[in-house]
């Protein structure tokens, strides 16, 4: 996509507040994390840093470019290795497939991110996982981390615009390397400053504070802790409404039906007398009959291009 | 165009291995450096280093291609790697002495990436990356961490496929190739099969995982000093369809999105005020919580009156 609607005082302003914020971060992250255990503390300190250069890898070029944004930023992915880094793939897993279900429909076009999944997937699943949250409750907190996590973008997205004139200035000396090294080199080490020691030090300070948290709510406030659990059913609605948007149109509409009242029939929720099959084989059944529907479908109709775009 | 003859300049051949460290180039770097003043700008300067090492030799030549190929650029990296192999037949072409100018080589740019973009996002993130997840996280969120796993393999694997052809399709077919191939309706075909089996997808993800069970149930006099407990949940709704609660909030935000341009941010905060609302204890004291004393409740009890919570 070719927009680009970001006034340049509003960069230079959420560029130099996040430049500040992320300082204030570093400086002060060390000192708000001394209250946690001593012998706890090299751990958590290890386990934080592999977080923070997760979240890092996922927004790097590293991994065949596509790794990254179609592989590590999803927190189902994200989710998986940060219970790897703590000790329970499972769990880690399971939390990051929750939270992954609000960014179902997620779309980055045109140099814009409604919310940031991959800080929510690493810091998020990690936070759920210190805290011991179950998976529903971690959906909220993903939620909250997501939206904060457009600040680290929104800062790249503008910064990086120097790295453009470097390569302007190489190439006006015929540097091709030059040139090179301002688009894979340099903006990475500023993506690596920017990424890697906020998630980190928001792993190590934040497995505390929100543990501490959860702990006040249930023993003070526990209908807020249900709240969150309720908020887990709702908000996958809106992922899932999001990627609707693009392929709930035309002639295709009838197959969302077909699809719930499938999974339904085979899921068995509301028939009590019909055993249901393992939970995870509901979607996957469901996508091998839609890939036969959609065989069918496309062979017999041919195409529909005045459905696509609305 | 009078330079072509080979006495005077040699043809310059550009080897299969340029175009894919081209390729590899891009698909490593394609976002390295994203900014809001060129987007890809520089990436694209970078992907055409090894194709500029070998057309152009003299210092002018060299500077003209960089400058040429660090303006404003952006599209979906995949599915616009057809641009890039197009690009890469015109610079060839045009080092070989064609009357292929600067205009000629940013128009196609320029006149493409807004079309590839919309049909590159279409399929790589609106349908492959959501069919994928779903299957993913249907299969981990049931306890098999294999689901992630499957994601990633599968995910990275037909994107590199899919940038890789696109890449070598645009490079052997050229520019007019590439619109040919635009309006042959193939691309239209695939994502008609992928709306269909997306949005099947998308159906079976509403059953697993939008929960919404209203806790009203009261005890209704049938005569005779009887009483029988109404559960609005399984009572009413369950005998109209079961169900039919979640699809019914899903097309509800659906519409809110897509009709009524609801921002996404307002309806996740919305949603989550009205979470804690539906969970606040109207219908009871706030001491002794328990199930039934709120709106909604996170989980499913059949008519089963409100049993204390589980313990977490």
């Amino acid at each position: 996509m070719t927009r680009v609607n970001a006034s340049p005082l509003a960069i230079r302003v959420t560029a130099l507040v996040t430049t500040l914020l992320l300082g204030a971060l570093i400086v002060a992250g060390p000192t708000l994390a001394q209250d946690g255990a001593e012998a706890e503390g090299t751990n958590d300190l290890i386990r934080a840093a592999l977080v923070g250069l997760g979240y890092y890898l996922s927004n790097s070029p590293w991994l065949f470019g596509n790794g990254g944004f179609f592989g590590l930023y999803r927190p189902l992915v994200a989710g998986f290795f940060v219970g790897v880094i703590f000790g329970d793939p499972v769990k880690g897993a399971e939390i990051g497939a929750s939270i992954n279900l609000l960014y179902i429909g997620f779309i980055s076009a045109g140099g814009s991110i409604p919310a940031d999944p991959s800080v929510a997937g690493w810091v998020g699943t990690a936070l759920a996982m210190a805290s011991n949250l179950d998976a529903a409750t971690a959906i909220t907190l993903g939620v909250a981390i997501g939206l904060l996590g457009t600040i680290i973008f929104f800062t790249r997205m503008s910064v990086d615009a120097v790295f453009a004139h470097w390569a302007d200035a190489r190439a006006e000396e015929g540097d091709i390397s030059g040139v090179a090294r301002a688009n894979w080199l340099w903006p990475q080490i500023f993506l690596f400053v920017i990424s890697f020691f906020p998630a980190a030090i928001a792993v190590y300070a934040g497995s505390n504070a929100v543990g501490d948290g959860i702990q006040w709510l249930s023993n003070n406030a526990p209908w807020v802790l249900r709240g969150f659990q309720i908020a887990g059913g709702l908000l996958p609605a809106i992922g899932i409404a999001l990627n609707m948007r693009f392929i709930f149109r035309g002639s295709a509409i009838p197959f969302y039906f077909v699809g719930y009242v499938f999974a339904m029939l085979i899921g068995g929720r509301f028939f009590p007398g019909v055993t249901a099959p393992a939970i995870g084989t509901i979607v996957v059944t469901t996508a091998i009959v839609g890939a036969a529907a959609a065989w069918i479908f496309v062979s017999v109709s041919g195409s529909r291009s005045s459905e696509r775009e609305a | 165009m009078e330079t072509m003859t080979p006495e005077t300049r040699p043809a310059k051949k550009l080897e299969r291995g340029d175009v894919q460290r081209a390729f590899w180039l891009w698909t490593f770097f394609s976002h390295a450096n994203y900014n809001y003043e060129r987007l890809q700008g520089t990436a694209f300067a970078q992907a055409m280093t090894p194709i500029i090492r070998k057309l152009y030799d003299s210092p002018d030549e060299i500077k003209a291609a960089l400058k040429r190929h660090l303006v404003f650029f952006n599209t979906e990296p995949n599915v616009g790697g057809v641009i890039h192999g197009a690009v890469i037949a015109m610079e060839e072409q045009r080092a070989n002495g064609a009357d292929i100018d600067d205009d000629a080589i940013n128009s196609v740019k320029a006149g493409l990436m807004g079309p590839l973009a919309g049909v590159g996002d279409s399929i790589s993130q609106g349908t492959i990356t959501p069919i994928l997840l779903s299957i993913g996280i249907g299969i981990a969120a049931a306890g098999q961490p294999l689901g992630a796993i499957l994601y990633l393999v599968l995910e990275v694997g037909i994107m590199l496929a899919l940038a890789y052809f696109m890449w070598m399709q645009g490079y052997d077919r050229g520019r007019e190739g590439v619109t040919t191939m635009l309006r042959s309706g193939l691309l239209d075909r695939v994502l008609t099969g992928a709306g269909v089996l997306g949005n099947m997808v998308m159906g079976a993800l509403t059953f697993q995982f939008v929960t919404i069970y209203l806790t009203l149930s009261w005890n209704i006099d049938v005569g005779g000093g009887q009483t029988k407990l109404f559960d609005v949940n399984q009572d009413l709704l369950g005998a109209i369809m079961p169900g039919i609660l979640p699809l019914a909030f899903t097309l509800f935000t659906w519409w809110l999105l897509a009709r009524r341009r609801v921002s996404p941010l307002w309806l996740l905060v919305a949603y989550v005020i009205f979470a804690m609302l539906a969970a606040y204890p109207f219908f009871g004291p706030a001491g002794d919580f328990n199930y039934c004393q709120s709106l909604l409740n996170p989980f499913f009890q059949p008519g089963a009156g409100c049993p204390p919570p589980p313990a977490s």
